[in-house]
């Protein structure tokens, strides 16, 4: 979410429930503004908060130059000290999705992860149970990495590759159309593809060699798992992800205002397959 | 040719062409650039004319980087239709249809004719409670909050509602998120006589059912499953023996269901237990409140079993394992039910058991509370509460924080109800109503279910594998004099409670209705496979013989002496017979 919505999230994500409180968000303008300042960030984003038991985690990232590859990410449990947030580790990428406690808000803790032996989520045969350690950073950096690559959402045309190779923000998006906004195939991941580029263009008729190089909505499955809402008022669309609850996209139809921003606890929602209605035939 | 011939001409030397001829030049980039495509028919010059008309009417920033979008732009732009046919219908704008919707409740109400009954006795609703611009700014402190418009109209539709429904009290209990559409829900109490009205017909339907399941409950259970399947197996014997022919045999006769539903507890009565509260829904603003139905304890016990997101559609029928009989209407009834009992919950103090409530403190009450054994329904508001003050609200361990909202039992109900009642005491109605005979457990009887009784405090909640149930935070970290206490649950995702310094504070819930697992959600797993025929040689799975036992088998039942080949016959046929014995058996 832009620096701007910080100030006025009621209108935003206050369809979904969630907001930034006033104290925060007034702390968040400010200390995010030194923090792109100290940085030199060309912007800052608000990326969401991380429930925890004892202390929540504040999570915001910056770019210099490249919208999409330079992102660089803070973390923060007060909303003022803000510290680089690590690469995410191969042992945090890897111990991550089987953590089965909540998040405590203390980064230097170290939790014990056991890896049961016939775990299916990591490969490699184990003759009995293990026992990994993690710290809560790490996990941290995981999580954000993971909710950011499944879940980060922008729509269609907002994010312009230059011809060098370099993705900035569109200057002269112009919002989506109610009938675009219908489409799930209007929105794109915010991440690095994971189809080849002309897999991506193909899918589209008025393809765009600067626009289509993300990977759309609609190669996520099973089918149904984005929720769009179209506001009654028909001007805002809303776009929330059952995988990640708590992950809310907004777009201002019409106006190159969008955002997204993640207020949960950091778990993934495995229970898709249940959760959605059989189709019937 | 001719031109050089005449260049050197002494009259021509004014007009001479000079090399470096920019008009010239420049005319014929024009000309160039006004060519006129052969496909479409478009030119550069234009495009590029209009194209740099915007750039500069707009003047945005590093343009160069974005110059052929803008130059796309203009291209689509051009290529709307020149004639349109729809010209003269008008599309109304996207906003016109939720203004209608909100005109209606934005009128000042109508005076209504003048009545001469005191305004006192027209029992309305209590107004005072539901100022949603206030709760919205305290909500917004704690983080969370709805659209400014959306509480607005929560608030001027609630003032609607109570002139039409017969409502004694209104709260708004929060907003459950759909995949297709959003539930608002208030929870309301009714008025006595309506709810009286209402048990009248609940009474009428209930005296029937209930005595002849008691009745037959008895009859079978003294039965026991063993002594039915050894009938059972008496009969199967019978014609097994009894016949002459072996082809055709006679069939086993067909399987009895033996299979006995459990009775079904009896749903409390309006205006008792679970069933307290009633509630409506809207699903978005401008749409007309709909009241959700009684719970049944069958729905609560379903709904723990299940995981299932809600459509937004109150007709969607439910379709998992185990069944849900009904469809979303009764699975949210029985979500907005469990979550009430798991997250309701006041501050130490704020609500009283009855009593005088004159001298006492609140603890010395509970104590005899819980010393009396007595599970009690009735609170009210304490008048001589203080808050609190903030350190201990803020207090980790949860004691100053209260449940004020019955406890859901494993049955469904918030009070236990006897599947088997006594004979001399099971009289249908009589014995579920009077909470007297709860704790008397009927001898040979099933335990009686007990949960925490009311006004428990919050650290009595068992956190589940490590995680504590609730989470609190003060909403300022720079300045306590105004802070507020916000109180998040851990085991439902989405409920909050708000305390300010003073005597305000709500309970509200904003989520998608599901509980916290800690692990992944996993079906219930199938029933055994139910059992038609008493296990026997029949249907007893064996391992087949291999060729090798059945040619040991056959030399081991060949006749011992076998003297002279001419009487090999007859036992042959002996053996084969009781080969087929054998299998009959």
């Amino acid at each position: 979410m832009n620096l701007n919505f910080v100030l006025d999230t009621l209108h935003t994500t206050g369809h979904f429930g969630h907001v930034i409180s006033t104290e925060e968000s007034l702390v968040l303008h400010n200390s995010l503004l030194i923090l792109q300042n100290e940085n030199h960030f060309r912007n800052v984003f608000f990326w969401g908060k991380i429930f925890g038991a004892e202390k929540d985690y504040y999570i915001a990232y910056g770019y210099t130059r490249d919208a999409l590859h330079g992102r660089i990410y803070y973390y923060s449990s007060n909303c003022v000290r803000w510290g680089l947030l690590p690469q995410p580790t191969k042992n945090g990428l890897l111990l991550t999705p089987i953590c089965s406690t909540k998040f405590q808000g203390d980064p230097a803790l170290v939790i014990d992860v056991l890896i049961e032996k016939d775990e299916t989520l990591i490969c490699g045969k184990r003759k009995q149970p293990q026992i990994r350690k993690l710290k809560e950073e790490d996990r941290l950096a995981s999580t954000v990495h993971l909710i950011t690559n499944e879940s980060a959402v922008i729509p269609r045309g907002s994010l312009f590759r230059r011809p060098d190779g370099v993705i900035v923000e569109n200057l002269s998006f112009e919002g989506l159309t109610t009938l675009d906004a219908r489409e799930i195939s209007s929105f794109l991941h915010l991440r690095p593809p994971t189809q080849k580029f002309n897999t991506n263009l193909l899918i589209r008729d008025d393809y765009n060699y600067a626009m289509d190089f993300l990977d759309p909505l609609d190669i996520d499955i099973p089918e149904g798992c984005w929720m769009i809402q179209i506001t009654t008022a028909e001007d805002l669309v809303i776009l929330k992800s059952i995988y990640w609850p708590g992950m809310i996209f907004f777009h201002y139809l019409r106006s190159p205002r969008h955002g997204f921003v993640y207020f949960g606890h950091g778990k993934k929602c495995m229970d898709l397959p249940f959760m959605l209605s059989p189709f019937i035939l | 040719m001719i031109s050089n011939y005449e260049l050197p001409h002494e009259d021509d030397q004014g007009t001479v062409v000079e090399v470096p001829n920019y008009e010239k030049e420049f005319n014929n980039a024009k000309m160039f650039l006004q060519m006129a495509s052969t496909v479409t028919g478009d030119n550069l010059y234009d495009h590029l004319t209009e194209v740099l008309n915007k750039i500069l009417a707009e003047r945005p920033e590093n343009v160069i980087d974005f110059f052929e979008e803008y130059s796309r732009k203009v291209k689509e732009r051009r290529f709307r239709p020149l004639t349109d046919h729809l010209e003269d219908i008008y599309v109304p704008p996207g906003r016109y249809d939720l203004s209608n919707k909100l005109m209606p409740v934005l009128r000042p109400l109508p005076p209504g004719e003048p009545s001469t009954v005191d305004p006192e006795d027209l029992e309305m609703a209590d107004m005072s409670k539901n100022n949603m611009m206030e709760l919205n700014y305290y909500l917004e402190q704690c983080g969370i909050g709805l659209p400014r418009i959306e509480m607005c109209y929560i608030m001027l539709s609630i003032r609607k509602l109570i002139h039409t429904e017969p409502i004694s009290s209104i709260r708004f209990w929060g907003k459950i998120f759909g995949t297709l559409k959003n539930y608002i829900v208030l929870e309301t109490e009714l008025k006595e006589e309506e709810y009286m009205k209402r048990n009248e017909t609940y009474n009428q339907e209930a005296e029937n059912p209930p005595e002849t399941t008691t009745e037959e409950v008895v009859m079978k259970g003294e039965g026991g499953l063993a002594e039915a399947l050894n009938e059972l197996a008496k009969v199967q014997e019978l014609p097994g023996e009894g016949g002459q022919s072996k082809y055709p045999r006679p069939l086993p006769p067909e399987p009895v269901i033996l299979y006995e539903e459990p009775p079904e507890p009896p749903p409390e009565p309006s205006g008792v237990g679970v069933n307290k509260k009633v509630y409506y829904v809207c699903r978005e603003i401008g749409q007309p409140w709909i009241q959700l139905p009684d719970l049944k304890p069958k729905h609560v016990r379903a709904s723990r079993q299940i995981y299932k997101s809600f459509t937004g559609n109150l007709e969607e029928p439910i379709l998992t394992y185990p069944e849900f009989t009904g469809n979303e209407m009764e699975y949210l009834r029985a979500q907005i039910a469990r979550i009430s009992a798991g997250t309701q919950i006041s501050p130490l103090g704020y609500y009283t058991f009855g009593g005088e409530g004159a001298g006492e403190g609140e603890e010395e009450e509970e104590d005899e509370e819980a010393a009396g054994g007595e599970t009690k329904t009735e609170y009210r508001v304490n008048p001589k509460y203080e808050a609190p003050p903030l350190k201990d609200l803020l207090d980790g361990s949860m004691s100053f924080w209260v449940h004020h909202t019955q406890y859901i039992l494993p049955q469904g109900r918030t009070t236990w109800w006897n599947p088997n009642p006594m004979p001399e005491l099971g009289e249908g109605m009589g014995e579920e109503l009077g909470e007297g005979e709860e704790p008397e457990a009927p001898r040979g009887g099933p335990e009686p279910e007990t949960g925490p009784p009311l006004l428990t405090p919050l650290s009595e909640d068992a956190a589940v594998e490590a995680v504590p149930a609730w989470s609190v935070r003060s909403s300022s970290n720079i300045i306590d004099d105004f802070a507020i206490v916000v109180v998040r649950s851990n085991l439902w995702p989405g409920a909050y409670c708000f305390s300010t310094q003073g005597k305000l504070f709500q309970n509200v819930y904003l989520g998608y209705g599901h509980k916290y697992m800690e692990h992944n959600f996993s079906p219930l797993p199938l029933p055994p496979i139910q059992q038609e025929y008493p296990i026997g040689p029949e249907i007893m799975e064996v391992t087949d013989p291999t060729g090798a036992e059945e040619e040991q088998w056959r030399i081991d039942h060949l006749p011992k002496p076998k003297p002279m080949p001419p009487a090999e016959e007859a036992p042959h046929e002996e053996a084969e017979e009781e080969e087929e014995e054998d299998e009959d058996e």
